[in-house]
């Protein structure tokens, strides 16, 4: 009887997927200048728009000695412009090339003297200040004075400050390998500010305090690879599973890169990627789909395009018969990561992998039942799959629990994978995906905010159609499909081990509160304050009275460690807020 | 060439050429001309529906997406539970989706959801319990069957309630590690008395000994359809909707809706309050009193008032003085809670250092005595006038939020004309209407401040400040008189020994 009304459901399931197929259809347009846009009315949110861009750039464009400018740039484009963040144009800018010729002779004198004594031996550290010669130290202090009698001239956080007092809320921006994107939502009679701000600060930027910042970004790869118990081994392990690509640096950039970007870099790079060519627009939401676009082709418009030359990413990855190991140890909770090279973005095997990994997740997946509720060895355990524009990652985590060890997680892993690779999956277990992915696909086009960064990150990746296109192609999945694919990519002459275990660290010389948490909390308080780390100190202002509402609804397990947190946060807006 | 000067330089010719497209865009952000918002609030009415059987459903149909929201909300939560058994709520609430039905074991239950992609949750709060479904139009019928067992035959199986115990337990070992969960209690406890059901707080005993048949006695008097009301959204028909609603009801006890919260009249004594918890660095400070009930005539002149004084976050009198002017702390806000169904409580609440809170204290006490004392500037007003007309449409940014207003409305019986004339009413609020309500509401010689800290330090004060108008101690309220609150035991909420700190 059950079994019956299953196949039923199943049928209309897809019945209704068929019909349904497209799901999205934005209003497509180009600009003279080769700016795109993509326009998605939708009136379910009365008066509120999601508006956003991105620039076809991630770290993957980047070349070593640059590492990290993607991400650069896109806090440079939070300084304001010729009319935002500053209260003296002229004193402003007069500083500002004061600034920039300092820092050119300043990074002339490490590059052809410091790097000199550094590979003679006679230093430790071309970039280290202690090792400044005279005339270096010089150049610095005299910097370091331009700097701060700059700062009487700079309105800080205008560009943030013209948008909130104007009803507008959640201004943000990311990073990642191979996009950058800026949003925020606007209220509905507001468009015309967004497109004035953005355009002013895509045709006028200012790059004020180019040189302060730096210390921003050294401070918050610091907080994220330091401070955090994994950040180091994740770097790490990224780095050499990507090890023939560009994606084998962080995105935050090597340490030495973030120090030497010159002025030039940055505007070279901004120039050539951020040319309007390279360009995507969103706006989603409540909103006059002909008014909006005339308002953009006003503002936007005046954008120009230099037509510049954007060097292609031709490096792919190789995949030798090697199998790599990384065996690291960290105050962290112990785990296992194994990882394959995967197919990128797009790829029809992609799609087959979403259905794998999704049959191995979840409270009734393979892993959970086999490895969390069965033989008691995992406290958590995932699968996923993840695409890049230039390349793909399949990877298995575990959390071993009780007596279990890293090791025998892995062999609990490839029991796992041996099964996907000679037994086919039950209809029963691939259609609960296939519905799943149809009413995901629906449930994640219920918010502005959502749609917008979807179309903008796909589209980043190589494509927003493949909102569509996903469904559809999952729907057409078979259980040999699935057998295929995992002896494809499941092989362990390419694949990639990490182990991360606990290690005794002494709690004696930690901060007391810290030292008294779990490892477990102690590991995501710092993965949160190393988020945090990005936020800007006046972002941070704003946010901290929130957070402090939101004491009362924390888990009482967690409140120490939320606490703990709140504190850091405290201090630190102490210490940088004046 | 510098990058700006070149920008300037091209939009400089641009603009002498006299292009249409630079000639419109005005120099500065602040020269853009804003349409008003154009927007009318929905009306209850239009939406409201009643089953053959008198169960009352909201209906928001929308075809955007083949998906269907479903809420049941159910009048009652904590205040329905004996003392010796709280907790019982959220009990029954959690394991009604995570302990089985009568016919499904919890595993199967769960693999039935996941295969059907839907989401069920249910749950109990202090005065409303609910249970909710999202699911695919193409297998509602199917989605609702198994939420219809749900709400109507829970297992409560023994190893799922075994579990959710151990978590509890777990949680409720670290009550008193964070100054804020100590607050939250005793400032409870102060203003609606020991024995309200507001202040009434589980322990190890009263979670253990809840049984099965407590459970199956809690869900048997909240969850059913003579205390029902069902929101439904998303992509259905209408009558269609109304006819399978009234089936999956079919045959389902209509009991007796349950009574109204209690109302409580403890009114706090005047008077400065501590517990002593000398592990952290900062006192939290909590002052107030009780007040009016959320649909009181002068209910939204108070809104105004208290956006103005320290509910309008940044641009609020109290932040800028404790914040922005002083330094003292990175946040302070005063808000009236006004519940539905008895009269509420006025609040200030922040956190300063130790040896600040009588600073801090003195300065918010000014600020509520200058509200009451002079007349708001007339930007202020507008400023908060704007602001609460600006953000009026968020209130129904989507479908189920909007029925959840009105199902919230109807449990509460709220004038069904409250939103459309609502705006009217904030523009309507005038500078001496916010004295008057200033006057009236903010009694700071009735006040009651709770202070949770390092005691010794707050009550010595700033001792070290130099400006002699800046230092402060506890001296300087109520004459110096603090009654302190012991610590409770997070496991047994019985008082622990005085003298113990932290």
């Amino acid at each position: 009887m059950r079994l019956f009304r299953i196949a039923a459901v199943g049928a209309a399931v897809l019945a209704s997927a068929q019909a349904n197929a497209q799901q999205v259809e934005p209003i497509q347009f180009t600009l003279d200048n080769g700016m795109e846009f993509m326009l998605y009315p939708r009136s379910e949110e009365p008066n509120i728009i999601a508006a956003g861009w991105l620039a076809k750039v991630g770290s993957v464009n980047e070349r070593p000695g640059i590492t990290g400018i993607s991400h650069y740039l896109e806090h440079m484009l939070f300084k304001g412009t010729g009319t935002i963040g500053t209260n003296d144009l002229e004193a402003d800018r007069a500083s500002h090339d004061e600034q920039r010729e300092l820092q050119e002779r300043l990074l002339s004198q490490v590059i052809d003297v410091q790097y000199d004594r550094w590979r003679r031996g006679e230093i430790s550290d071309p970039w280290d200040a202690t090792y400044d010669t005279d005339e270096m130290r010089e150049i610095r202090s005299e910097l370091r004075e331009v700097v701060d009698a700059h700062k009487t001239h700079v309105v800080t956080n205008e560009f943030d400050r013209v948008y909130t007092t104007k009803g507008a809320s959640g201004m943000n921006a990311f990073t990642s390998h191979d996009l950058t994107m800026y949003f925020i939502n606007v209220p509905s009679n507001k468009f015309e500010l967004w497109a004035w701000m953005e355009s002013d600060r895509l045709s006028n930027p200012s790059f004020r305090e180019f040189v302060s910042e730096n210390g921003v970004v050294i401070e918050e790869r610091k907080q994220v690879l330091e401070s955090t118990p994994t950040g180091r081994i994740d770097e790490q392990i990224d780095s050499v599973f990507w090890s023939s690509t560009p994606y084998s640096w962080p995105i935050v950039g090597w340490p030495t890169d973030i120090s030497g970007y010159a002025y030039d870099n940055l505007t070279d790079y901004f120039d050539t990627y951020y040319d309007p060519s390279n360009l995507v627009g969103i706006v989603v939401g409540d909103f006059n789909p002909s008014e909006v676009k005339s308002v953009i082709e006003e503002y936007f418009g005046r954008l120009e395009t230099t037509n510049p030359v954007i060097q292609p990413v031709v490096t792919i990855p190789i995949h030798p018969a090697i199998e790599k190991r990384i065996d690291a140890e960290c105050d962290c909770q112990t785990r296992v990561r194994v990882m394959y090279p995967a197919p990128p973005f797009r790829h029809a095997d992609g799609y087959v992998l979403e259905v794998l990994t999704g049959i191995l997740n979840g409270r009734t997946g393979r892993l959970y039942k086999s490895m969390v509720e069965g033989d008691e060895i995992a406290d958590r355990a995932s699968a996923s799959y993840q695409p890049r524009k230039y390349g793909g990652a399949l990877e298995f985590t575990g959390f071993p629990k009780n007596e279990a060890t890293t090791a025998d997680l892995e062999a609990a892993w490839e029991r796992e994978v041996e099964l996907l690779k000679t037994e086919p999956v039950t209809e029963r277990e691939l259609q609960k995906i296939k519905n799943q992915t149809i009413a995901d696909s629906f449930r994640r086009l219920q918010s502005n905010f959502f749609i917008l960064v979807q179309l903008g990150y796909y589209e980043g990746l190589g494509g927003w159609e493949y909102m569509n296109e996903s469904p559809e192609q999952i729907q057409a999945v078979t259980p040999s499909d699935i057998m295929r694919v995992a002896n494809q990519y499941f092989d362990h002459s390419i694949r990639t081990v990490a182990t991360y275990t606990r290690q005794e660290v002494d709690l004696s010389t930690m901060d007391p509160e810290l030292a008294a948490m779990t490892p477990e909390q102690r590991e995501q308080v710092q993965m949160m304050l190393a988020q945090m780390a990005q936020a800007s100190i006046d972002q941070l202002k704003q946010v901290l009275p929130m957070i402090e509402q939101q004491a009362s609804s924390v888990p009482a397990e967690d409140k120490a460690a939320f606490d703990y947190m709140l504190k850091k946060l405290r201090e630190r807006v102490e210490a940088e807020g004046n | 060439m510098n990058r700006f000067y070149s920008i300037t330089g091209a939009a400089l010719i641009a603009a002498t050429l006299g292009t249409v497209a630079t000639a419109d865009i005005p120099d500065r952000p602040e020269e853009l001309i804003f349409k008003e918002l154009n927007f009318t609030p929905p009306a209850a009415g239009d939406y409201r529906y009643e089953l053959p059987s008198g169960v009352r459903v909201y209906m928001a149909p929308s075809n955007e997406f083949p998906l269907v929201n479903i809420t049941f909300s159910f009048k009652g939560g904590s205040y329905l539970v004996a003392d010796d058994k709280a907790g019982l709520n959220s009990m029954t609430g959690s394991l009604m989706r995570s302990g089985g039905t009568a016919s499904m074991t919890p595993a199967e239950l769960d693999e039935e959801i996941a295969y059907l992609a839907a989401n069920i949750s249910t749950s109990s709060g202090s005065t409303t319990s609910s249970a909710s479904l999202n699911a695919l139009s193409s297998n509602l019928d199917d989605a609702l069957g198994i939420f219809m067992d749900v709400v109507r035959n829970p297992r409560f199986d023994d190893d799922r309630k075994r579990i959710l115990v151990e978590q509890s337990l777990e949680g409720m070992k670290q009550r008193n590690d964070a100054p804020g969960s100590i607050m939250g209690r005793d400032f409870t406890r102060l203003m609606y008395g020991e024995d309200s059901f507001q202040a009434r707080v589980s322990t190890e005993a009263t979670i253990t000994s809840i049984t099965e048949q407590d459970m199956r006695d809690f869900h048997a008097r909240v969850f059913h359809p003579g205390n029902l009301i069902i929101g439904v959204s998303g992509d259905f028909e209408p009558q269609e909707m109304l006819e399978t609603l009234e089936a999956a009801i079919r045959g389902w006890e209509f009991g007796e809706s349950v009574p109204n919260p209690p109302s409580s009249d403890n009114v706090p004594e005047p008077g400065v309050y501590y517990v002593n918890k000398d592990d952290v660095p900062q006192g939290m400070v909590r002052l107030g009193h009780r007040t009016v009930d959320r649909d009181h005539p002068d209910s939204i002149a108070i809104s105004v008032m208290n956006d103005i004084l320290g509910g309008g976050g940044f641009t609020a009198r109290m932040m800028n003085r404790l914040r922005n002017d002083e330094g003292l702390t990175y946040g302070v806000y005063t808000s009236f809670v006004r519940p539905s169904w008895y009269p509420g409580h006025f609040l200030t609440h922040f956190s300063t250092s130790g040896e600040t809170v009588a600073l801090a204290l003195r300065m918010a006490m000014e600020e509520i005595d200058k509200m009451r004392s002079g007349m708001v500037s007339e930007e202020e007003l507008t400023t908060t006038q704007n602001s609460f007309i600006e953000t009026f449409p968020r209130t129904f940014e989507s479908k189920p939020a909007m029925l959840g207003v009105f199902i919230n409305d109807e449990w509460t019986g709220r004038d069904p004309n409250y939103w459309a004339t609502y705006r009217d009413r904030v523009r309507a609020v005038t500078r001496s209407d916010v004295q008057i309500v200033a006057n009236e509401y903010l009694r700071p010689d009735n006040t009651a401040i709770l202070i949770v800290g390092p005691w010794e330090d707050i009550y010595r004060g700033n001792v070290n400040e130099v400006d002699p108008n800046r230092r402060a101690s506890m001296a300087e309220f109520f004459g110096g008189e603090a009654t302190q609150i012991a610590l409770r035991d997070p496991m047994t909420q019985k008082e622990l020994p005085a003298d113990g700190g932290g």
